[in-house]
């Protein structure tokens, strides 16, 4: 009876029986997660006014093992109040810094109006904003909050808080376009206290977001006729108020760590159920611009197809419903703001697509998925990301490739957008490819060796922190799954999942289950990959070839390594007769000489001919051929970029 | 279009948009030297740069087997790496010069004035200088109807030469104020008041559209009174070029409808030619020499296409004034001009 009850009460809070079933059955009085930071929130949006009124109780338990003698809470909203907190200071190194000339209307901010202990004394006046990053004086994004009275580990305090905020123009997934709303990172969020202290860093441009678990009752009242869309699942049917100009919309989530929502009076709301045999079924909620309405397949196929990968290779989601959003298509930046697409948020993600979406063009499909990819490396296994985006986003990025290669074979081609973005046209010719597109290994070249991945995220230089965060680890996830097969590369993530499930799991331990699953070593790897910023690039330097005994031949191939980075590398190498020779080099020296007779002639060298090495920056120099073709392939595409040149030519002295 | 001295101006029926557009093009296509010298121009122009990039593809290919699979058809990896560490040219060498995707980017980037790689601006400045200086030949044979010899036509070449380039500073001064003063005015500070809050892309699709369509005609515009003030320049003997423009602008002013209607039959048969193109442009693994063909074709076309614009104006223009009767007249003797021998074949008539 009492299993019974508290089945029903997971089930009724958005959690699906399936997939936590056998944790919540054996312990029924524990929860899936620690449920440490707990909000009961009450809000309203005032469109008119571009406001949001808030107030409500943060339920919040010591989980460390040191006294609380301070709170800390995020504010993340002020970063956009002026030109001079470090999110806009970032933004200016290498990625936007026209952002910090928005005007003034177009900003935003949150103002607190009371924080208090429930039933005890006002803590406001006492509150002071800090920069434990980069100590800038003029950043309040981290509200210091002494107490009184230290919280002891494992003692629960509630706190009363009241606030309103000023809806900007979007800034980071975050804010209004017309009568769009999206609001994330909108109420006072506590941070997260470890043994060591305090994590709650400021924003910053190149990071997202750390939060502990916990339960989430929130009430949104905005206009009447507004579709709203939130983490976790309708808790009772929309309110309306007497006068009829608003209603209230009471959603309710347990074990996430976040809340985001949504509200547009304009969203078409479609639903589908996800059903997979060995996972438990999922309400897919999908709302969708008008404009998009023909495109709600696509949105639903890529949400199922992560939903199920994610969930047979690694573990089930384990709610019951997942909210899909479709954001405004932002098709000019400059003046509508910046995107609010492809964003994660526990139980709701937005995607992302163009009213012109080519069927063989990987939009929304690729967002999609990944960002529902995020529920599982992100929502559920909640790592840092401040300090360890790569977590997420990089074994994210991997996971998704993987997924879009498995649930959409040889579909996607590369779409270019022109006239203003508006108009998109698929190279047919130019195929998606897991490694290349997948895992942008593109992007990642040029900046390959910009910061070490190692280094806290919030410290990456602004601008090329992506390129480290996402594609170098997609990269290296590769590498190690050419190197250790891809059952055992499932088995890695399935651990690491299982283990951080509803937890905060760190590199380290995530390290240390690659080697346990592997039954290897792998701490030369991930010095290589991870603990390093050098480049990796090999390739065959000479072949030479001098006369031996009669009839015979001595073979000369020399290889090098031009990059920092070092990693084993096989040499392969093809005799005209059709024999071979392989030989694996240790890539540590600057080069290597391999030596070989035979009485036939060598027709073709190759280092590291799998392409294990992902993150060998230049591949054109891995292979080395006794009967070049370069002349050829020269002189055709030399060809075929005269007659675009002889077209540029023409179309710009048409005027003439 | 009268093609005989014996029809007397008086007689001539006014010249109909439908009837210049096809007289142009039937000058244009009995004209296959001309078409053909231009295409020829254009390829010698692009060609050292092609060679050039061709240079810098073999050496970064070296004898990599990356080159078995660029021969068979576009190989994206290689390609990335190559734009990666490529300089000057050779950073325009990407998917985006396959096919109509190739075109569409250089249309796209010519009307959303996107800065050019500073060696291709260089090879289009020159271009345009060439265009400019064939400008007097390719009218003064256009207008007359029949071959000329090669020394007549490079005699009109040499003689409106400078003319033009006086032109084409007034011109050009005309185009820049509408790349630089009417291009952001639309694109940027009216597109952006119109669209920062706007929810709905196909809105923005068609705002946009129309923006291009009000700079298009600007364009167009300037474009009309350029090619009219060319033609009289030509066909007049017109030495001044400010008197040939304030003539081509009177000309235009007076029958601006018709004139108008002649330069969209002009675009339209533009249209039809990309959309030929779209449907025969080649793949990545056509073959080369097939690919080549396919493309010198549609640039052939291309070529006619402008060409048609030209003779169409000053087949229209001929029609409209008095002298037309010219087209059919005796063979001058250099150096008289078109206009001198319109007017003997005026004299002649009447």
């Amino acid at each position: 009876m009492f299993r019974l009850r508290v089945a029903v009460l997971v089930a009724s809070a958005g959690l699906l029986p399936l997939g936590t079933q056998a944790r919540v059955a054996q312990d029924p009085v524990a929860a899936p997660s620690p449920r440490n930071a707990s909000y009961t929130l009450e809000a309203t949006l005032d469109p008119t006014a571009r406001t949001i009124a808030g107030s409500g109780r943060l339920t919040w338990r010591n989980t460390s093992a040191r006294p609380a003698i301070d709170l800390q809470f995020h504010l993340y909203w002020n970063a956009w109040r002026d030109a001079n907190s470090s999110w806009m200071r970032e933004q200016a190194l290498g990625r936007n810094p026209r952002l910090a000339e928005r005007p003034a209307d177009d900003r935003g901010g949150i103002d607190l109006s009371r924080l208090a202990l429930a039933g005890g004394g006002d803590l406001l006046a006492r509150a002071r904003f800090i920069a434990p990053d980069d100590g800038n004086a003029d950043d309040r994004t981290v509200l210091s909050v002494p107490l009184d009275r230290p919280v002891a580990p494992g003692e629960t305090i509630e706190i009363e808080m009241a606030w309103t905020s000023r809806v900007p123009r979007t800034f980071a997934r975050t804010g209004r376009i017309g009568d769009y709303y999206f609001i994330a990172q909108w109420f006072p969020k506590i941070g997260v206290l470890e043994d060591a202290g305090w994590n709650c860093h400021q924003f910053h441009a190149a990071t997202e977001f750390f939060a502990d678990f916990g339960v989430y009752d929130v009430s949104l009242t905005v206009p009447a006729g507004w579709v709203v869309g939130a983490t976790g699942v309708l808790a009772s049917p929309p309110a309306q108020a007497t006068s009829s100009a608003t209603t209230t919309h009471r959603f309710r989530a347990d074990d996430v760590h976040d809340f985001a929502w949504t509200s547009s009076p304009d969203f078409l709301e479609r639903t589908e159920r996800f059903e997979e045999p060995g996972l438990g079924a999922v309400e897919m909620r999908l709302l969708l611009q008008p404009e998009h309405a023909d495109q709600a397949d696509r949105h639903f196929s890529a949400t199922r197809a992560a939903l199920k990968y994610y969930g047979s290779w690694f573990g089930a989601y384990p709610y019951r419903q997942i909210t899909v959003v479709d954001p405004v298509t932002i098709f000019n930046a400059e003046a509508q703001g910046q995107g609010t697409g492809g964003m994660e948020y526990p139980m709701l993600f937005t995607a992302g697509t163009r009213w012109v979406a080519p069927w063989m063009g990987s939009q929304p499909e690729s967002v999609t998925v990944h960002e529902a990819g995020h529920q599982f490396w992100y929502g559920l296994v909640a790592t840092n990301e401040f300090e360890h985006a790569w977590m997420d986003e990089g074994l994210n990025t991997y996971s998704t490739a993987r997924v879009i290669a498995e649930a959409f074979p040889n579909r996607f081609v590369a779409v270019e957008r022109y006239f203003g973005g508006l108009a998109a046209w698929s190279y047919e010719d130019v195929r998606w490819s897991r490694d290349v597109d997948g895992f942008r290994l593109n992007a990642f070249r040029p900046v390959a060796t910009s910061d070490l991945q190692s280094t806290p995220t919030w410290r990456y230089w602004p601008g090329t922190a992506s390129a480290i965060s996402y594609n170098k680890t997609a990269l290296w996830l590769g590498t190690l799954e050419r190197l250790l097969g891809w059952p055992t590369m499932q088995a890695i993530l399935a651990r690491h999942f299982e283990r951080g499930l509803f937890r905060h799991p760190t590199p380290d331990e995530f390290f240390a289950i690659a080697g346990e699953v592997s039954g290897r070593d792998l701490t030369w790897f991930f010095d290589a990959v991870h603990r390093s910023s050098a480049a990796f690039d090999y390739g065959v330097a000479q072949v030479t070839t001098a006369p031996a005994t009669a009839g015979s031949f001595t073979h000369t191939v020399v290889v090098r390594r031009h990059g920092d980075g070092i990693f084993p590398t096989p040499v392969r190498v093809t005799f005209d007769d059709g024999t071979r020779r392989e030989e694996t080099w240790d890539g540590r020296e600057r080069w290597h000489a391999l030596r070989f007779t035979s009485t036939a002639q060598v027709a073709r060298v190759e280092v590291d001919p799998e392409r294990i090495l992902l993150l060998d920056l230049n591949y054109t120099n891995n292979s080395w051929s006794a009967r070049p073709q370069a002349a050829e392939a020269a002189g055709k595409w030399s060809l075929r970029w005269f007659t675009w040149l002889q077209e540029l030519m023409l179309t710009y002295a048409f005027f003439a | 279009m009268p093609s005989s001295p014996e029809v007397t101006a008086a007689a001539r029926p006014r010249a109909t948009i439908v009837g210049a557009f096809l007289e142009g093009w039937r000058r244009v296509l009995r004209a296959p030297a001309l078409s053909a010298s231009v295409l020829a121009a254009t390829a010698l122009l692009a060609l050292p740069l092609a060679f050039a990039l061709q240079g810098m593809l073999e050496q970064h290919l070296g004898t990599s087997l990356e080159a078995d699979r660029a021969v068979a058809g576009w190989n994206a990896g290689w390609a990335a790496e190559f734009g990666a560490q490529a300089q000057g040219i050779g950073r325009t060498f990407s998917h985006e010069i396959l096919g109509f995707g190739g075109t569409m980017a250089i249309l796209s980037g010519f009307i959303d004035h996107e800065e050019l790689n500073p060696t291709i601006a260089g090879a289009v400045t020159a271009y345009v200088v060439v265009w400019i200086f064939l400008s007097g030949g390719l009218i003064d044979r256009l207008a007359r109807g029949r071959p000329i010899r090669t020394r007549a036509f490079f005699g009109a070449c040499g003689e409106f030469f400078v003319r033009f380039l006086r032109l084409g500073l007034v011109i050009g001064i005309a185009y820049w104020v509408l790349f630089s003063w009417l291009h952001p005015l639309l694109f940027s500070d009216l597109y952006n008041a119109l669209t920062q809050d706007m929810t709905e892309e196909r809105l923005a699709v068609a705002l946009r559209a129309a923006l291009y369509a009000v700079f298009l005609a600007a364009l167009a515009l300037v474009s009309l009174v350029a090619d009219f003030a060319k033609v009289r320049a030509v066909v007049e003997d017109r030495r001044s070029m400010l008197s040939a423009l304030g003539a081509s602008v009177r000309f235009i002013r007076r029958r601006c409808i018709r004139v108008a209607g002649l330069y969209l039959l002009n675009v339209a048969a533009l249209f039809v030619i990309l959309r030929l193109w779209l449907q025969l442009a080649p793949a990545a693994d056509t073959p080369n020499w097939l690919a080549l063909l396919l493309a010198q074709v549609y640039l052939l076309f291309r070529v006619w296409a402008k060409l048609a614009f030209m003779a169409s104006e000053a087949v229209f223009f001929q029609g409209e004034l008095a002298h037309a009767g010219y087209t059919a007249g005796p063979r001058p003797q250099w150096p008289d001009s078109a206009a001198v021998e319109a007017i003997e074949n005026l004299s002649r008539s009447s």
